[in-house]
């Protein structure tokens, strides 16, 4: 019996597949979702053990995720296994690919953390005089922004700033600060231009803030889309005469059975780099030469701490010590403002913790009196700075070397540059500046970060522009070699902000489903 | 109507035999033997579903000793030395020896990769070498002054978890106190101690253990 012709063959199940399928099938369109992985049965897989009844002890087994310093032994089977889905880089430059193959994908163990995109990203080689600008602007994606916010329930402070721009909020209940996070404000304000604010969260419903709670139930009881689960697709098709998709190979993760799906519209949702990987293992999209390139996401590791000495041996007046503050970025926000960097970090401060047994040179009982003469005194900043999109940080497939189906591999090619070490000792030092003039003893301070990819925010690949000479998709994530092949995902992303993505991914997913849906109705698309 | 009883008789025939067989033969006085649970034919249905029993077991550890396999004698009595040293018995709290973390440091080391093995193989050959060359003893026959004497100058901050101290004695210094802080604190002894006092100090604990993917067929 010849297969159902799907109206759209949706690759993916995270937050931008979810919302896809959520979009898609309340306009009436039927589809067809494929998920590497199994749906996640936590009710059944999930049991409380000691530490000390792990094989390993927490240490976790050596060598299974060398990528993955997010993992740990509890949570080490929810992460792509590195010998099934393997990929390579030069051994001088690592990159950090974090995947999740499980149905809902990452959006099941996201931080949360809920940030638009403003114009200073948007309109970024404006600002920069690089023309690296995106299609669209804030204007454009606003009423989708909040359209997402309202699902999501992102929880945030409205502040009128420009530069973070505010959203459909559930507004935030917050007390005072306490004494050291006002003396933060007040001297990060008077000598680096910092604007303090509060960290913006999703809620989501029942703690979990997921494309499979918040976006795939939805679009299941419109009964028009139909879920497979392991299903790991090898390789989009094509109709030889139009050149239009058509659907897809797919493998059984368990069995390596190969069969055909088909569909009059592909939209790809398989994460950044499996998106990626996918056009190039199909051989598509790629006129421009531009697929695989500009790879990017966030610094993330520069961290000081100080101590407040009012706050030591177990004193802590009233009101001195806890907290925390968010800084969105306030460096090059200005052409005037000359830096021996580009872009900006914003900066994440809390107040109230103890020491790490890593920053003294003791043992024992000495370093015991140490971490306890700290508890509870200690401040620290860190921050999410933006690296640089640029063509050279590129993927490609390595032929050479292929995964447990016998798809070949992606081999990573990143390297940072002076701007990112540049940016991290711009913020240690500003960090520092500003907890050395409050009077705090300086603890520990480091200016290094982890490699790329370590953010689990890697955008780019699939750039959006408006010339298809020099972009992969038009500005509404469409193909510009294939019209009827959208790709939703970070993969769309010019440049990548120092914000969490996830807003603006869910975002375009939503704006570009609905183009998808209408242009389907008008018969322009299937 | 004649048609519609023939199909009912052929929807009742799987059981048929099995009754006429009972009235046809007295029934047994003992019951027949069953087959082991999960036997031929799946026995999914002879498991007795949710009533298999469970029994309180015990972990390995607390029936069995570990013999250290992998570092040589000479090593593994310097690290069991340097445990002793870096995380003695503190408030109540029990040591690293107390804790077993010397013999799990075996074990894990003896599992790791080939880059750890030889950073902790010669961190400890070092302070053996040390301890001879300052005291003319191994670094096990230390007195804790001694064998401060030794440590003390490959101890450094680390401002950053990824940060690697070039000097291979440092790094492994540094390593190796976060692993025997580590497998100290993950300990069994530790919790059990933790419990008993009522106050807990860093480290194990538990949490959600997560196995949602179920593994592939690996040719």
């Amino acid at each position: 019996m010849p297969a159902k012709v799907y109206d759209v063959l949706i690759v993916g199940s995270g937050h931008s597949g979810g919302m896809a399928a959520n979009i898609l099938t309340k306009e009436g369109v039927e589809c067809l979702m494929l998920n590497a992985g199994p749906e996640p049965e936590f009710e059944h897989n999930r049991v409380t053990k000691a530490t000390y009844d792990l094989p390993f002890h927490g240490f976790g087994q050596p060598g299974r995720l060398p990528h993955v310093f997010q993992a740990n032994e509890f949570n080490a089977n929810q992460w792509v296994d590195e010998k099934e889905v393997p990929y390579t880089h030069d051994p001088a430059n690592p990159y950090n690919w974090v995947r999740v193959r499980l149905v809902g994908g990452r959006s099941l163990f996201w931080a949360r953390q809920s940030f638009r995109l403003s114009d200073y990203e948007f309109k970024a080689g404006d600002l920069e005089g690089t023309g690296q600008n995106w299609p669209i602007s804030l204007a454009d994606l606003d009423p989708y922004y909040s359209r997402v916010e309202g699902i999501f329930r992102v929880m945030g402070r409205k502040e009128g700033w420009p530069e973070f721009p505010d959203g459909n909020f559930v507004e935030m209940q917050t007390g005072p600060d306490s004494q050291t996070i006002a003396k933060m404000a007040e001297l990060g304000k008077q000598r680096h231009g910092m604007k303090f604010s509060k960290m913006r969260s999703s809620l989501g419903q029942n703690g979990l803030a997921s494309s499979v709670n918040l976006l795939l139930p939805d679009a299941m009881a419109t009964g028009k889309l139909q879920m497979v689960s392991n299903a790991i697709v090898r390789e989009i098709t094509t109709d030889k005469n139009t050149g239009k998709a058509n659907g897809a190979y797919i493998v059984d993760r368990h069995s390596r059975r190969e069969m055909q799906v088909k569909a009059r519209a592909v939209v790809v949702a398989a994460g950044c780099l499996e998106s990626t990987r996918l056009l190039m293992n199909s051989g598509l999209c790629n006129s421009s030469g531009v697929l695989g390139h500009y790879l990017h996401d966030q610094i993330y590791g520069v961290q000081v701490v100080a101590s407040v000495p009012e706050a030591r041996d177990g004193k802590r007046p009233e009101g001195l010590m806890g907290g925390s503050a968010f800084v969105p970025r306030f460096r090059n926000l200005t052409k005037d403002d000359k830096r021996n960097f580009i872009k900006g970090y914003c900066v994440l401060l809390s107040s109230g913790q103890g020491a790490n047994p890593d920053f003294f040179a003791e043992y024992g009982d000495a370093l015991q009196k140490k971490l306890d003469h700290y508890a509870g005194s200690c401040v620290s900043g860190s921050i999410f700075g933006e690296r640089p999109a640029r063509f050279e940080n590129h993927v490609s497939i390595n032929k050479n070397v292929t995964d447990a189906w016998g798809i070949p591999v992606l081999h990573i090619e990143v390297k940072d540059g002076p701007n990112e070490l540049n940016m991290a000792k711009d913020a240690a030092d500003t960090i520092e500046d500003i907890f050395h003039t409050a009077g705090w003893d300086l603890i520990s301070k480091t200016d290094r970060f982890y490699p790329p990819g370590y953010s689990i925010h890697e955008v780019g690949t699939c750039r959006m522009g408006d010339n298809p000479k020099t972009s992969v998709l038009n500005k509404w994530n469409q193909s510009h070699d294939i019209q009827n092949l959208f790709v939703v995902d970070g993969a769309a992303f010019v440049t990548c902000g120092w914000q969490n993505p996830t807003m603006t991914i869910l975002s375009l997913s939503m704006r570009a489903s609905e183009y998808l849906a209408g242009e389907m109705k008008k018969g322009n698309i299937g | 109507m004649k048609r519609r009883r023939f199909f009912k008789t052929l929807a009742a025939l799987p059981v048929a035999p099995a009754l006429i067989a009972q009235a046809q033969s007295p029934a047994p006085q003992t019951p027949a033997a069953q087959p082991p649970a999960g036997g031929r034919g799946g026995g999914g249905g002879r498991s007795g579903g949710s009533n298999i029993p469970t029994f309180d077991e015990t972990s390995p550890e607390l029936v069995a000793d570990a013999e250290p396999r992998f570092f040589t004698p000479a090593q593994f009595s310097a690290l069991r030395r340097l445990s002793a040293l870096l995380m003695p018995p503190l408030d109540g709290s029990p040591g690293a020896l107390e804790c077993g973390a010397p013999e799990f440091l075996d074990f894990l080391i003896g599992a790791s990769l080939p880059d750890r093995q030889k950073l902790y193989r010669s961190g400890l050959d070092t302070l053996n070498a040390n301890a001879k060359k300052s005291f003319k003893k191994a670094f096990a026959d230390l007195s804790d002054a001694d064998a401060d004497t030794v440590v003390r100058p490959l101890l450094v901050p680390v401002a950053w978890f990824h940060d690697s101290p070039k000097d291979p004695a440092v790094q492994f210094v540094v390593e190796a106190h976060r692993d025997i802080r580590t497998a100290t604190q993950n300990s069994r002894e530790w919790a059990t101690a933790g419990a008993a006092s009522g106050r807990r100090r860093g480290g194990g604990g538990g949490g959600a253990y997560l196995n949602p993917i179920d593994p592939i067929y690996r040719s």
